[in-house]
This record gives structure tokens, C-alpha cells and sequence, in this order.
């Protein structure tokens, strides 16, 4: 591979790369807006948590795939405790409740961490076997970035399959529809809400500690990549894991190549992007219109 | 003429050289006196003993909650050291009463609203003398407009920013006493231009806004004076807090650059540096901000060998020339090991030395003026403060351009070795700055005269 293709390809590389970690971090998003009609502010802040407890994780361990296992569950568990305590008795007064509980937890987790880990960052590597650079067709890319990828890729399948293949993400999939009905036929619909949001948070944990490696863990995290998470989900259409897929795909593209080409517009390509995707379907490209 | 008398007459003539030449660094208006060092062994941080009777109140405007409160505590920390040093030889002579200095913490949390309301409500309630800070140029601004308007003296040793003191911005009641944009990107090109002479090929990385724009264009004509043959490869300005650099790094691994300069501060510098090793390029840093020791420990020494990185609180090799300076420094060093709670007993706030003793420094300077102009009157201040000198612990001199009120002084170019070569610098055991981690090694020094802060022609003339 000559030098300018390697360029170009690497460059479609780290679109794919960061899209694939914007999705992971987005899917869990999607899932709580579509499934429960919950706009959570403190998801990112989940994700953040989550990168703390993964460095945590380390530190105590030493094992980097360790922390990438219990780092999201514990991150679930605080999702969990939120939904099951805080968000199912305001779910009564309406969205702008929820909305502003999930504000006040997000502050609570932010300052929490500043606590616990104080304020400035701290490091975090990709374990020694993710560590260096892989040879693809005479182009060098780093192998921590690959296994995001892949990672990704994998759980983008596995939530796939559990959503649209199994008897739980049938159920999930009605108690959306009609709740009422649902819970008629004897489901714990309260429960089925409560799991959704435990994997929500779970699949931010697992970004979290993702992430973490090639940035370092520091309160700011939460707003990093925040604001591309929104848009994701948002320009994707509430609740779709397909449109958050290829919404986060082409922001990671839009990304790198704006940065490749058009330098000094890249960082307002997602917002053109955004603009013109919602000016023509407001309810995003795969959102259903409300009826 | 016998042998004595020409001897002797030789002798007068070699003296009147000598005294003619003397270096200007020998001519200061005041210096701290390390000689006199009181017992600091009882400062604590977390309990600020605060002072009776008459006092000098400074407001330290900084963040101490919300994104950027990690900056307040460092800010908090150099600045508090110094006053207590300062209360424990009896405070400083104004008005024919010896006060003491009370530091405030006035919490702006890195917001601008909250920065004015907080600096008038310590003008208005607090009745503070001096305001010090803040942590960035557009909060600083604030408080120097605040400063202006309420006649206080403003004390900016934070924002560097050159267009805080030009034109409409500039303000008799505000000193920068930090460095400024201008020099220290004139000072990176003076480095590789006339020092170093090896590396010709740039590639500028900054933040995208005034401060990394600024810090880009210094260098940049820095560049066109002091390396002509030097090519500018490339140049990106990123979003502040980006999360992936790679798309940048791909451009500059493809543009052949042999350095890459950046005014990145954290946390965009360490992950900038961090990406670009995890991707494989090895190239050194120019820059300003890679000094923390517990990230670039986790960069490992390999990694982190070659950086550049211009400092405003150099002296030349060795740092420590002095018993004396010795002494302040393992003064403040046996508190962090043994006396000191989180976040102060953590690696960062291992030395007073750098870019944060200079926080410190700023106080110990600014109080020598107000001692030496006798009185808290601000017009008194400003006119003692106009072209003085001042040599702070370290050895270090500096002077207040009177036109401008910009600190010149010389900067220094120190390039990160791995511990067992920064002997040369850190030349007191253990002989490094901290274990397991590249620090300063070899340095050069940038004459003052050849990085002169930018000057605003309306003021400067």
C-alpha cells in the first residue's frame, strides 16, 4: 500500500473506530429513550463512573480485562438503583421530571467521583497484549483500536440478536408498544423497564472502560464525547440500534475525513449533518413518526 | 611608572570593565533572601491559619469546583505557602503597620458569570486588596476589567494570553507576571533555530481558540526570524477536550514532520502525546504543558524521552545552586512526604519548582512592591511595580515592563531525559524529578532580549 493510500484507509480506520465506541456509548442511550421514553443526562456520566471504576479495577488487580468485566456491571448496578429508587417514582410527573432527576444525578455522580478520585486525570493503558501496532496489507495500525472495533461489532450482535431473536427482547419490544397490555398478560413490565436500563448503563460502562485507555480518566469525560452521543441518538431516531449504528459509522467518517480534507470545519460537519438530516425527517433516519 | 603602580592601574581599569559588564542580572530592584528562610514546618494547606490583626487581603480567583477545580488547588497551594512564609517574618511594612497576608479562595468555577459575581462580591463584601488570577484568558479578563473598575491591583501569573494586556484590554491595575503566548512560541523556534539546529520540519498542533491560535502564530513568526530555512509542514487546531487525535496524527506521520509543536494544555496534551505513541510515532513534542508526572509515567520513559518543553521558571543547570535554595525546597518537600492530606501529598505537588512555584513566586513579588511602595494605594504600587526587577527564591530574575506591565525574563528550553540523566538538573538526591518518569534533562537558555513579549505599539512606543 502506497504511502497516500495507507492515509487515506488509516483515516476510514479511525472513523470506524471512534463511530464503533460513539455507537457503544449511544446504544445504551437509544435503548432507555426509545424503549422507556427516558431522556437520561446522566448516561454519560455513567460512562464516565465506569472508566473510574475500571482504573479502580486496575489499580487494585492489575488485570485490564478484569476491570473490563466488573467496571460495567457495577455501572449497571448504579443504574439499577436508579431506576428502581429514583426514576420509577417520578415516572408519574411526566418527562420533564425525569429529565431533571437524571440532570441532578449526573451532577451527583460528577462531584461524587471528584470525591472519591479528586480532579485530575489519571492514566490508564490498553493491556500489554493490545499494546503496539498490527501490520494490515503494509499499513501499521494500532491493535487496542482494532479490538474496539471488534468489540463493538460483537456486542452491536449480541444486543441484535437479544432484542429481535429471543423471547426478552419480544417482550421488551411490546412492553414499548403497549405497556398496559404487557402487564395484562402477567410480565413484570416494571422489571422488563428496569433490565433495559441496566444494560442501557451497562453498555455505557463497557464504553467507559473501552475509552479509557487511549484518553485519560478525568471528570471531563462525560462531556468528551457527550455531545456526539446526543446527536447520535437524536439524527439516529429514539430507540434504534440500527440508527445508532450507522449514525455513530458516519459521525466517526464525517470526523476523520473532515479533519483530513476540510480541517477547519471538522468539528461542525456532525452539526451540518445533523441539521440536514432532521430538516428533511425530523424524527431521525430510522425513528418512527408519532402517531 | 614602576611595576606596582601599572599593576595597580591595571587592576582599577579591570575593575571599571567589570563593572560596566556586569551582567544585568546582577542589577535587581529587590530579591527574595533565601538567608532568612523562617520554620515552615507547621503550613498546612488544609488548615490555613488566618492571620489577626491588619492584613492584606488577595482574592485567589480560580476554580475550586466544577471541570477545572484541579487548577485551584495547585494555584491555592504555591500561592498560601508563600504567604505564610511571608506572615512567619512578620508580614511586610504598608503604612507604617507590618500586616499580614490573607489568601481567599474565590471560586469562579471556570465560568465567567460566577467569575464576576464571586470577584465583586470579594471587592464589595471581602474588601480585598489585591486580586489574583484567574485560570483562563477570558475569566481573566474579567477580573481584570473588575480590577480596573474598583482600582485594585490584579495579579495575572495564570493566563498567558498576550491580547490581555494590548489595547483596549490593558489596564494599569493589571501585571502578568507569568510568560506570555509570544514567548514562548518565539522561544520554541529560537530553540531549534539557534540552539538546537537539527530538526527543520514543523507541524503545529493547538487547540482551536484564542490561546492555541496565539501560541501558533508566536511560533510561527518565531519561526520566520530565528529559522528561515525551518519548513512548516502542517498545522491543525482541534476542539478543546477532543476525544480522538488519531485522524490528526494520521496527517502528521504522512507530512514527514520531524517535531511536532503543540500549546495543548492537559488533559488534550497527554492524551495528544499518548495516541501518538500508541500509533506508533515517536516524534518529540515542543510544548508547554507535558510536565504532569503522573501521566507521563504511564507513558513510560521510552516514550517520553525528547520532549521539549519551555519553561518560565528556569535558571540554567544545575536547578539547585544554593544550600539556601536547598533548604526552601527540602522544606517544602519533607511536608509533602509527611504532613500533608490528598490532593496535596499526591506526586504533582512533590517540588515547589516549575511552572507552579512560579504561582507562589508571583506573591512574593508582588509583595515586595506594595513593601517597597510602602502603602496599599494602587497608584503607588503600579508606579514601584513599572520597571522593577525582582529575583525570586530559585535565582530566577524578572522584570515589569513599564509600558505594558509583561514580565521579561529569559526562558528556558529543557529537554525530558529518562531519571538517571537528569543529574544535570535535579542534582540533590535521589538525582531525578520523580521515579519511573522522563523529566528535564539538558536545558538552553533563550535570552530575554530575543523572546520580548509582544508590545502594543499604542502603548509601547
Amino acid at each position: 500500500m502506497d504511502a497516500t493510500t495507507a492515509m487515506y484507509v488509516s483515516q476510514g480506520m479511525h472513523g470506524v473506530a471512534y463511530g464503533m465506541v460513539l455507537f457503544l456509548l449511544a446504544s445504551g442511550l437509544t435503548l432507555i429513550l426509545g424503549m422507556m421514553g427516558v431522556f437520561n443526562l446522566a448516561h454519560t456520566c455513567f460512562f464516565m463512573l465506569s472508566a473510574y471504576f475500571g482504573y479502580q479495577t486496575i489499580h487494585w488487580t492489575g488485570s485490564y480485562w478484569l476491570a473490563l468485566l466488573v467496571a460495567p456491571i457495577l455501572t449497571a448496578l448504579f443504574g439499577i438503583l436508579m431506576e428502581r429508587f429514583l426514576l420509577k417514582k417520578v415516572h408519574a410527573y411526566g418527562p420533564i421530571a425525569e429529565l431533571i432527576l437524571t440532570l441532578g444525578v449526573s451532577m451527583i455522580i460528577l462531584d461524587g467521583v471528584k470525591v472519591v478520585w479528586g480532579t485530575q486525570s489519571l492514566p490508564l493503558s490498553p493491556p500489554q497484549s493490545m499494546q503496539g501496532l498490527v501490520d494490515i496489507m503494509g499499513l501499521q495500525y494500532p491493535v487496542y483500536r482494532l479490538f474496539l472495533i471488534v468489540l463493538s461489532l460483537f456486542l452491536l450482535l449480541v444486543m441484535s440478536i437479544i432484542l429481535y431473536k429471543t423471547r426478552l427482547g419480544m417482550v421488551v419490544r411490546a412492553a414499548v408498544s403497549d405497556a398496559e397490555m404487557v402487564n395484562a398478560l402477567g410480565i413484570n413490565v416494571p422489571l422488563v423497564f428496569m433490565t433495559v436500563f441496566g444494560i442501557g448503563t451497562w453498555m455505557a460502562g463497557v464504553a467507559g472502560v473501552a475509552i479509557a485507555p487511549i484518553l485519560t480518566v478525568s471528570p471531563g469525560l462525560s462531556h468528551q464525547m457527550g455531545m456526539d452521543a446526543f446527536i447520535v441518538v437524536i439524527v439516529g431516531g429514539f430507540g434504534s440500534l440500527g440508527g445508532a449504528f450507522l449514525v455513530s459509522l458516519i459521525c466517526g467518517l464525517l470526523s476523520s475525513y473532515g479533519i483530513q480534507f476540510f480541517p477547519q470545519y471538522a468539528a461542525i460537519l456532525i452539526f451540518v449533518f445533523m441539521a440536514v438530516v432532521l430538516t428533511i425527517k425530523p424524527e431521525g433516519l430510522f425513528g418512527e413518526k408519532e402517531s | 611608572m614602576n611595576k606596582t603602580k601599572l599593576v595597580f592601574f591595571m587592576f582599577i581599569i579591570l575593575c571599571c570593565f567589570g563593572a560596566l559588564f556586569l551582567p544585568q542580572a546582577m542589577a535587581v530592584d529587590a530579591k527574595y533572601d533565601l538567608s532568612t528562610l523562617p520554620d515552615m514546618s507547621e503550613f498546612d494547606p488544609d488548615n490555613p491559619v488566618n492571620p489577626e490583626g491588619d492584613k492584606i487581603k488577595i482574592a485567589l480567583v480560580a476554580a475550586f469546583s466544577g471541570p477545572g477545580a484541579a487548577s485551584g488547588h495547585v494555584f491555592y497551594l504555591y500561592t498560601s505557602w508563600a504567604a505564610y512564609d511571608i506572615n512567619k517574618r512578620g508580614g511586610i511594612l504598608v503604612d507604617g503597620k507590618r500586616k499580614k497576608i490573607q489568601i481567599i479562595k474565590a471560586d469562579n468555577q471556570s465560568r465567567p458569570d460566577i467569575t464576576k459575581k464571586v470577584t465583586e462580591r470579594m471587592i464589595l463584601k471581602e474588601k480585598v486588596d489585591i486580586l489574583w488570577g484567574s485560570q483562563m484568558s477570558h475569566l481573566t479578563r474579567i477580573v481584570a476589567q473588575l480590577a480596573k473598575r474598583y482600582k485594585k491591583i490584579h495579579i495575572n501569573a495564570t493566563s498567558l494570553s498576550d491580547s490581555l494586556m494590548e489595547g483596549k484590554n490593558f489596564s494599569k491595575y493589571s501585571f502578568m507576571t507569568s510568560y506570555s503566548t509570544q514567548q514562548i512560541g518565539r522561544a520554541a523556534a529560537y530553540y531549534y533555530g539557534q540552539i538546537r539546529k537539527k530538526e527543520k520540519k514543523f507541524y503545529i498542533i493547538c487547540q482551536d481558540y484564542v490561546f492555541g491560535r496565539s501560541m501558533a502564530k508566536a511560533f510561527k513568526e518565531g519561526l520566520k526570524e530565528y529559522y528561515p530555512e525551518a519548513e512548516l509542514v502542517g498545522e491543525d487546531y482541534h476542539r478543546i477536550f477532543l476525544t480522538d487525535f488519531a485522524p490528526y496524527l494520521t496527517k502528521v506521520k504522512a507530512s514527514g514532520a520531524e517535531v511536532i509543536f503543540t500549546g495543548d494544555w492537559m488533559p488534550d496534551s497527554i492524551n495528544l502525546l499518548k495516541q501518538s505513541r500508541q500509533m506508533g510515532i515517536m516524534l518529540p513534542f515542543a510544548n508547554v504543558f507535558i510536565n504532569d508526572p503522573i501521566s507521563l509515567k504511564e507513558i513510560g520513559i521510552e516514550n517520553g524521552k525528547g520532549l521539549v518543553i519551555i519553561s518560565p521558571a528556569g535558571t540554567g543547570n544545575p536547578i539547585f545552586k544554593n544550600e539556601e535554595f536547598i533548604k526552601y525546597h527540602k522544606s517544602w518537600n519533607d511536608l509533602w512526604k509527611n504532613k500533608w492530606k490528598e490532593p496535596y501529598n499526591t506526586t504533582r505537588f512533590k517540588h515547589i519548582l516549575g511552572n507552579p512555584a512560579m504561582y507562589g513566586y508571583s506573591i512574593y513579588w508582588a509583595m515586595s512592591v506594595i513593601e517597597r511602595a510602602g502603602t496599599l494605594e494602587p497608584d503607588k504600587i503600579i508606579k514601584t511595580w513599572e520597571g522593577d526587577s525582582y529575583q525570586m527564591p530559585n535565582g530566577k530574575i524578572v522584570s515589569m515592563r513599564s509600558c505594558d506591565h509583561k514580565t521579561i525574563a529569559d526562558l528556558h528550553a529543557y529537554e525530558y531525559v529518562a531519571p538517571k540523566d537528569q543529574k544535570q538538573c535535579y542534582n540533590i538526591p535521589p538525582y531525578y524529578f520523580f521515579d519511573g518518569t522522563v523529566g528535564a534533562g539538558p536545558v538552553s537558555e533563550i535570552p530575554a532580549e530575543k523572546i520580548l513579549p509582544k508590545a502594543d505599539p499604542k502603548l509601547c512606543k
